[in-house]
């Protein structure tokens, strides 16, 4: 494989080499047709934080992490991942970061087991490693008994359990959860949070959105709250805001920004 | 492991995925068939019993149902994707993206062998043809027409399937590039079937060849850029 420049941004690091931060925006904003679904976010968060990102329907939370996670591209604005300039390498980033969406991502003709196997190929395990970390990640989620059953028959919230074990097969150090509580029964929310722990332990990055503020925020280091497409607030510890004033103008930014 | 081996080992993976979900949904692959073969039927109907001018339409016949079956079968092939956002997941893979082209070409390409394998025998008991003598420039000419349709279809299949209207445009936008390899395939299996008396078989099975290497190229070099959102 050819090898990559990989563009480092000199302000990221922090004094005598500290790492850079896991995730720095600068003025993210993202326009769909057009409505600005992002209108300016500038974030700063530290390596091994978990973040929650909490905020109202339509606030920007699944854009952001969508942005985040390489799957789209934002309108405006700049994205540093471990230091790697997002926008332009994202296969490097894609090596890096787990995303769980709403969706699923899963073939209904195959079997968990066959799903699992296909996601672990294509992260990157060798022939003799698939079945081995796969089945153990559908252990884990508790779907063994129903490893060789087609995903066609499996319930949302069996859907999500798999789609959080395919987490578990990647090797991130920066994992997106848009809303991992949902569909799940009380058992599954416990999965979820006990995972969250996992990562915060091994010193993974997580960033969680969330309508569970509760839930996410006992695990959570720091909370950003969107609004409108622009952070309305950050508590806690290891996140730090930019300036709070949208990059390209919106209605709910301008009436946010003129209380 | 190499970076050679390892794109041929996704490559492989995605082909391998979608051959087990094209051969579970039964009756999606059924349906392909049979409107394939309904085509011959209905072109046989349509150019009534007369036995040699129905021997003389069958090269064309053949390839447009075959034509007609693959633009559903690459079409299927990538909506599968667009369901619960595997496409989108498909993507945030750390692959190259030219391994994943080569997987659902492959795929693809597969699909359109059994199609055309299945249809050779169902021209022959149709429309009279003796296909039987000729069965290894046929058998050419079906891989290579194949490998030709499933390398341009991937692409477009990729390109449209976020469209609304991607059951229209994908014909729409498919149709015109494959004339050539339409042309060609029909020409080689019409030399092929007479006992190429004119030796012009080899020159249609080039410019087959050259037609492949040419989309299989492209395919890989835009495939990437498409699965972006």
């Amino acid at each position: 494989m050819p090898q990559t420049t990989i563009y480092v941004a000199p302000r990221l690091g922090g004094a005598h080499g500290s790492p850079p931060p896991a995730v720095d925006t600068d003025g993210l904003a993202r326009l769909f047709g057009r409505s600005a679904a992002l209108a300016g976010v500038s974030l700063r968060i530290e390596a091994g934080r978990t973040v929650a990102l909490l905020g109202p329907n339509g606030a920007g939370k699944t854009t952001l992490l969508r942005i985040l996670a390489t799957a789209i591209r934002p309108s405006f604005g700049g994205l540093f991942i471990d230091g790697v300039d997002a926008l332009r390498h994202p296969e490097i980033i894609r090596t890096r970061v787990a995303y769980l969406s709403h969706a699923s991502g899963m073939y209904d003709d195959l079997t968990a087991a066959e799903n699992l196997r296909f996601a672990a190929t294509m992260l990157g395990w060798s022939g003799s490693e698939v079945a081995t970390v796969a089945d153990r990640a559908i252990a884990e989620v508790g779907l063994a008994p129903v490893a060789d059953d087609r995903v066609g028959t499996f319930s949302a919230g069996m859907r999500k359990r798999l789609a959080l074990a395919r987490l578990l097969v990647a090797r991130p150090s920066l994992v997106l959860l848009d809303e991992p509580h949902a569909a799940l029964d009380e058992d599954g929310m416990g999965l979820v949070d006990r995972l969250l722990g996992l990562w915060h332990e091994f010193g993974i990055t997580v960033v969680v959105a969330s309508h569970q503020a509760d839930r996410v925020n006992r695990a959570a280091d720091a909370t950003v709250r969107l609004h409108g497409g622009l952070v309305a607030d950050v508590t806690g510890n290891g996140v730090r805001a930019g300036a709070l004033a949208p990059v390209i103008p919106t209605q709910a930014a301008a009436v946010r920004t003129s209380r | 492991m190499s970076a050679l081996r390892r794109h041929a080992t996704i490559a492989l993976a995605i082909a391998r995925k979608d051959a087990l979900a094209e051969l579970r949904g039964r009756q999606a692959v059924g349906s392909t068939i049979f409107f394939a073969a309904l085509v011959l039927l209905l072109f046989g109907f349509a150019l009534g019993p007369d036995s040699g001018r129905l021997a003389e339409a069958a090269p064309g016949l053949l390839w447009l149902a075959i034509v007609f079956g693959g633009l559903l079968t690459v079409a299927r092939l990538h909506q599968m994707e667009a369901d619960d956002g595997a496409l989108e997941q498909l993507a945030l893979y750390p692959v190259d993206r030219r391994a994943v082209y080569a997987g659902k070409a492959l795929a693809g390409a597969g699909a359109m062998l059994l199609l055309g394998g299945l249809l050779f025998p169902v021209v022959a008991i149709l429309y009279g043809v003796p296909l039987g003598a000729a069965w290894l420039p046929l058998a050419v000419t079906v891989v290579l027409g194949s490998v030709g349709f499933a390398a341009v279809g991937t692409a477009y299949a990729g390109l449209t399937v976020r469209m609304r209207a991607r059951e229209v445009m994908l014909p729409l936008l498919m149709l015109p590039i494959v004339a050539p390899l339409l042309l060609a395939a029909v020409k080689a299996t019409v030399a092929a079937v007479a006992g190429d008396p004119f030796g012009e078989l080899g020159a249609w099975l080039q410019l087959l060849v050259g037609f492949d290497i040419v989309m299989l190229i492209a395919g890989a070099a835009t495939y990437g850029f498409l699965l972006e959102d």
